[in-house]
């Protein structure tokens, strides 16, 4: 019984990844010895230098990669392969590009939950409620390609959460956007997210990204990678008060926990550009 | 004066009216240079094209040889866009189907559509279903080729995307693959259409040649036959025209699908 309820949603134990370049044998050792886990409702950002192997961590979770070593589990049973129980959402966002932003956001209704047993007339109310959500209401029949990078990400953040996935993965979503935009949609996404509501009916996250204020805005913990090979430094709890707005970013324990980050990851940095 | 001529230039008549007049000028020295010949010339002039394609249209059966060979090329190019492009698929998305098939592909490829004629003739007869066979094969490979090409260039991230969103590997080919491959198969079924109508003809030819003038039929048998039996060049003209013609309007018959079917790419 308690076992249960205490059962994290997310977890990884001793997850190693090895990659073996297919012409040379030559084995990288992406993940060491991970072990984390997450638990319901629970935003965690994942920051580290290149080459901590965070994205790895995504795709194994997704299930798009199967980890060397190591247990996966979600809800206690261990993670086969890639599901719509676990949407993801992709650096250069992955939108079709022959399909309209009501398409991209339809795109996977037919498939998973909630929208496979719906009709068609609901499929399109739903779409048309996630338009309105991420603000696109007027731009349903445009192409990607007509659209701007911030409007694409909230097109994938609509297609995303449209599936209804019980867990949220995101590598880096607004990594290819301007600062400003970055820092409105930040807290775009807490809303959306649900920051007001109780945390049992939050989407468990994990959110990729190399932004340590981004990682501190954002996170209810925050895992700090080393690389060559991946590894857990640290882990931090961010224990702000939520819902969080941009005077947040004033407080003086903001300040503290990016350079505590910082301090974590700084030498690697500085490797690696040495 | 420039703004007056750019107006002038962008306009759609301006245009029009610039690519007839070259051919125009041509049409008039080559009916120049025919009047200077002796009156029982077996030489071509415009004038007399012009009343062969008046006779051969209404009654002559140019209209049911051409719309003969229309047909052999449609249904030849339907057979070539079925097997080209699920056949193109599975090399495109299989690396180790592709292994296995690429040597067989390559080894025919080089093979002429002609080259294929005696035995297509020895199998099937001098009709249709050999000219339907020549059809095929010479529009298979570029809708092969082409259909390899934009399946094995499918963004991976658009299928991890599929993957994730719970796309079963069926839904993944009809709604993913297919559709990023789209402007390479297109291509592909360009180029198919123009090598289906070259050979259509050659084969007509041929095939008529082997039945004597006889039972194969379209336009090329009738080519055949003004060439052995009346040698009209006239007549033999107004096939050409008629071969160049169709060509031209199926080219942008697919243009036209290319901007219906892939609206995002305008």
């Amino acid at each position: 019984m308690n076992g249960a309820v205490n059962r994290p949603k997310l977890r990884l134990q001793g997850v190693t990844k090895a990659f073996v370049a297919p012409r040379t044998g030559h084995r990288t050792l992406a993940l060491a010895d991970v072990s984390l886990d997450i638990d319901q409702g629970e935003f965690v950002c994942i920051v580290g230098p290149s080459g901590c192997g965070k994205s790895t961590i995504l795709n194994i979770v997704a299930g798009l990669d199967a980890p060397t070593a190591g247990i996966v589990e979600k809800d206690g049973a261990p993670i086969a392969g890639p599901g719509p129980d676990r949407g993801v959402m992709f650096q250069d966002y992955a939108l079709y590009p022959w399909q309209t932003v009501q398409g991209n956001i339809g795109f996977g209704l037919n498939y998973g939950a909630p929208g496979k047993s719906m009709s068609q007339a609901e499929r399109d109310a739903r779409v048309a409620e996630f338009v309105k959500l991420v603000s696109l209401t007027g731009s349903e029949s445009k192409y990607p390609h007509q659209l701007s990078g911030g409007m694409r990400q909230r097109v994938a953040l609509a297609r995303l959460l449209a599936n209804g996935p019980d867990i949220l993965l995101l590598d880096e979503p607004l990594g290819a956007l301007d600062a400003q935009t970055r820092i409105i949609l930040q807290a775009e996404l807490l809303r959306i997210w649900g920051e007001t509501a109780p945390r049992e009916q939050r989407k468990t996250t994990v959110f990729i990204t190399h932004d340590i204020e981004e990682a501190v805005f954002l996170a209810d913990r925050v895992v700090v990678m080393s690389s060559h090979p991946g590894r857990v430094r640290d882990i931090l709890t961010i224990d702000l008060p939520r819902p969080r707005d941009e005077s947040i970013r004033a407080d003086p324990r903001f300040g503290h926990f990016a350079d505590e980050i910082w301090r974590l990851i700084r030498d690697q940095a500085l490797q690696a550009i040495a | 004066m420039t703004v007056a001529a750019q107006s002038f230039s962008s306009r759609p008549i301006a245009a029009v009216a610039r690519g007839v007049a070259l051919p125009l000028v041509l049409l008039l020295v080559w009916q120049a240079w025919a009047s200077t010949l002796p009156a029982n010339t077996r030489a071509p002039s415009p004038a007399q094209v012009a009343r062969a394609f008046e006779t051969l249209a209404i009654g002559g059966g140019l209209v049911g040889a051409t719309l003969q060979s229309l047909g052999r090329v449609m249904l030849g190019f339907l057979i070539a866009l079925v097997l080209g492009v699920s056949l193109g698929v599975l090399m495109g998305s299989s690396r180790r189907v592709s292994r296995n098939l690429d040597p067989i592909v390559e080894g025919f490829r080089p093979i002429a559509p002609m080259a294929i004629l005696p035995i297509a003739i020895l199998w099937f007869g001098a009709g249709t279903p050999a000219a339907l066979s020549i059809v095929a094969y010479a529009a298979f490979f570029p809708l092969l080729l082409n259909t390899i090409h934009g399946v094995s260039r499918v963004d991976r991230k658009l299928l991890q995307a599929a993957r994730t969103m719970g796309l079963p590997l069926h839904a993944r080919i009809l709604r993913v693959v297919l559709p990023a491959a789209l402007p390479s198969i297109m291509l592909g079924a360009r180029l198919a259409m123009g090598v289906a109508w070259t050979a259509i003809i050659a084969a007509e030819l041929a095939v008529g040649a082997k039945s004597g003038g006889g039972s194969s039929g379209g336009l090329g048998q009738m080519m055949f036959v003004f060439y052995a039996y009346s040698i009209d060049l006239n007549n033999i003209v107004v096939c050409m025209i008629v071969v160049g013609v169709v060509a031209l309007l199926i080219d942008r018959l697919f243009r036209v699908a290319e901007r219906r079917l892939m609206p995002w790419r305008i």
